[in-house]
């Protein structure tokens, strides 16, 4: 039961990381490799927190929520600015450099050896420590996440968004400052990542950089893609998928050395399928490229 | 300023041959990945990030041939680099050519390419094992003594190699049928095709050419330190940096982008710790992103396919 718990509460952590860049990924049609870095900057900043200055829970996630945005700010300003690959190539670099300076900075973050012992969520008196309790919180902050997410989306701002994501020129022809709206949602994005950030820390009260490198990033756009670019639904299905999948297969008693790599040969495996045969996903709307434009003009077309 | 002021207190430092040889071998390797990879993203223009693990391939399947299967060196490294040609051929067939005909975007071939390095990375792990295979047949020696500074004879034939491998491949883009089709191609696709030049064949070969190299590149570096299953996405990552830095599409340029990348790298050492190499190496490539995109030799690029 407890294990079963512990899926769950995966499977929530995965969802905010996973609907979060769904954002960036299906709404926008920005691919970021540095998604990782964002999550690892939430969970880094509540742990800091409250093992240094003994902060209570609320006013850590407020602040990591905040280091994110403007790490995000930081980060995507200048990113933005440059062409689809240099971008994505742009938002690698970061990663790397932000996987760096925790695994270095050895005094401040701990370095390889991570931060251990922190404490559990305490939030007015009332303490989360069960399982159960830990569920519920990140049932919780991940519907805030979801709301939040789904308001943008549904909003003329997603408009903008997604019309971004379909032609960038014309909308900018068209008047619209789309630089401006591309910096937001990447702070967005990173803000919203960086929760799961702190559940992830206060739960498994443990972190070193190794959880937030680059594979974690590619894991989590996985998530996206597989799950539906362009749908929050989708996401939620992404996470359960490729977070409770890889689990079934303790069952088949695998050795260990190569449980780790079967995880990952399935959703890398995945990832080049469903590129084949249905990139925008099980419930996405978003085909990642010109296929998307062509087939909605003979849609269009077969309507008359 | 401050960086010509280094640039010079570093060169009085390191006018050492010690550090020209440190440099030399290190933007030898860098130059051979970029130059793989180049001629494949130059006709292909999408990351092809499997070619991370074509590199790591040509190492592993030497160890399989040498030690596994007890073939001599001589016999396994050149299968071992056709293999590699074959996987990166197998991966334009089974994978790339398909979402190409769909007409599917650069960004879904990359996300593929994606999926396609994690599945071989962790076959490779999982076949065989995360620690440290070697396949070395010396003992580790301290290296011949050139003009003061050490050098070991392997580092020797990985310049060496180098040299040769970028003569023959500016040969090859130069004068080649096939090298001048792939050069056509690069610059403009359609008209290529037009003019009778069958892109699907020319990128095939580049993959096959690309793979080769990187397969090649990958055994070099396995000789001079040994492998592990993720030393692909590292030394293409230098790559890239080189190439970026040297201008996308140049040869000069990613040697020029090489060396400036060994370059820093040392000096970084020298300044700061090793464990900042990475971090050095990327914020280089972001500097250059960022106010100088088309590197050294590249052309501007549009900002905008309209």
């Amino acid at each position: 039961m407890e294990y079963l718990l512990h899926i769950l509460i995966l499977i929530g952590i995965y969802t905010i990381l996973s609907v979060s860049l769904n954002l960036l990924v299906g709404y926008t049609g920005i691919l970021s490799i540095a998604h990782a870095a964002f999550y690892g900057v939430g969970a880094y900043v509540v742990a800091l927190m409250a093992l240094k200055f003994q902060t209570p829970f609320l006013l850590n996630l407020f602040l990591a929520i905040v280091a994110s945005g403007i790490f995000g700010a930081l980060v995507g300003i200048p990113s933005l600015r440059l062409r689809d690959d240099y971008f994505i190539i742009a938002t690698f670099a970061f990663q790397i450099i932000t996987f760096s300076i925790l695994n270095n900075l050895v005094d401040f973050t701990g370095g390889p050896l991570g931060l251990p012992g922190i404490p559990q969520p305490n939030i007015f008196g009332f303490k989360i420590t069960t399982h159960v309790e830990f569920l519920i919180l990140v049932i919780i902050l991940g519907g805030v996440t979801f709301w939040i997410s789904n308001k943008i989306v549904k909003s003329p701002f997603g408009r903008l968004l997604k019309a971004i994501r379909e032609d960038e020129v014309f909308v900018r022809a068209a008047g619209r400052n789309v630089s401006d709206a591309k910096v937001k949602v990447f702070v967005i994005s990173a803000s919203l990542a960086s929760i799961a950030g702190v559940v992830y820390a206060t739960y498994i009260t443990y972190i070193d950089p190794t959880s937030f490198t680059i594979m974690e990033s590619i894991f989590i756009i996985s998530i996206v893609i597989i799950g539906g670019s362009a749908n929050l639904k989708g996401s939620i299905v992404g996470a359960v998928v490729l977070v409770a999948l890889p689990e079934l297969l303790r069952f088949i008693g695998l050795p260990n050395s190569i449980a780790a790599n079967i995880r990952q040969i399935l959703y890398g495996a995945l990832l080049v399928i469903f590129m084949l045969w249905r990139p925008q996903g099980f419930l996405g709307e978003y085909k990642f490229g010109k296929e998307a434009v062509r087939s909605k003009e003979s849609e269009i077309r077969s309507k008359k | 300023m401050m960086f010509i002021y280094l640039v010079r207190q570093s060169v009085s430092k390191t006018v050492n041959i010690q550090y020209i040889f440190n440099i030399l071998l290190y933007s030898a390797v860098t130059i051979d990945v970029a130059i793989s990879f180049l001629l494949i993203y130059i006709v292909t223009r999408f990351f092809h990030f499997a070619h991370a693990v074509v590199f790591t391939s040509g190492a592993y399947f030497t160890f399989l041939f040498s030690k596994l299967l007890g073939c001599s060196l001589l016999v396994a490294i050149p299968l071992a680099v056709l293999c590699a040609c074959t996987l990166g051929c197998l991966m334009e067939i089974v994978v790339y050519k398909p979402l190409r005909k769909k007409k599917s975007s650069s960004l879904i071939l990359l996300l593929a390419s994606l999926g396609i390095y994690i599945v071989l990375q962790n076959v490779i792990s999982m076949v065989f094992g995360d620690d440290t295979k070697s396949i070395r047949t010396w003992p580790v020696v301290e290296g011949i003594d050139v003009f003061g500074a050490r050098i070991t004879e392997v580092q020797i034939i990985i310049i060496v190699a180098s040299v040769v491998l970028l003569i023959l491949v500016a040969g090859y883009l130069s004068l080649a049928k096939t090298g001048k089709a792939m050069r056509a191609v690069a610059n403009d696709p359609e008209l290529a095709n037009i003019s009778g030049i069958n892109s699907n064949k020319v990128i095939l070969i580049s993959f096959a050419i690309g793979s080769a190299l990187a397969g090649i590149a990958g055994i070099l570096v396995s000789l001079d330190v040994d492998m592990t299953p993720t030393m692909g996405m590292n030394a293409l990552m230098m790559g890239v940096v080189a190439m970026i830095v040297g201008g996308v599409g140049s040869i000069w340029g990613i040697v020029l982008g090489s060396l400036l990348l060994a370059l820093a790298q040392n000096l970084g050492v020298w300044y700061i710790s090793s464990q900042w190499q990475d971090a050095i190496a990327f914020a280089i490539l972001l500097i250059f992103l960022l106010f100088k995109p088309e590197g050294f030799f590249g052309k501007k690029l549009k900002k905008a396919n309209i």
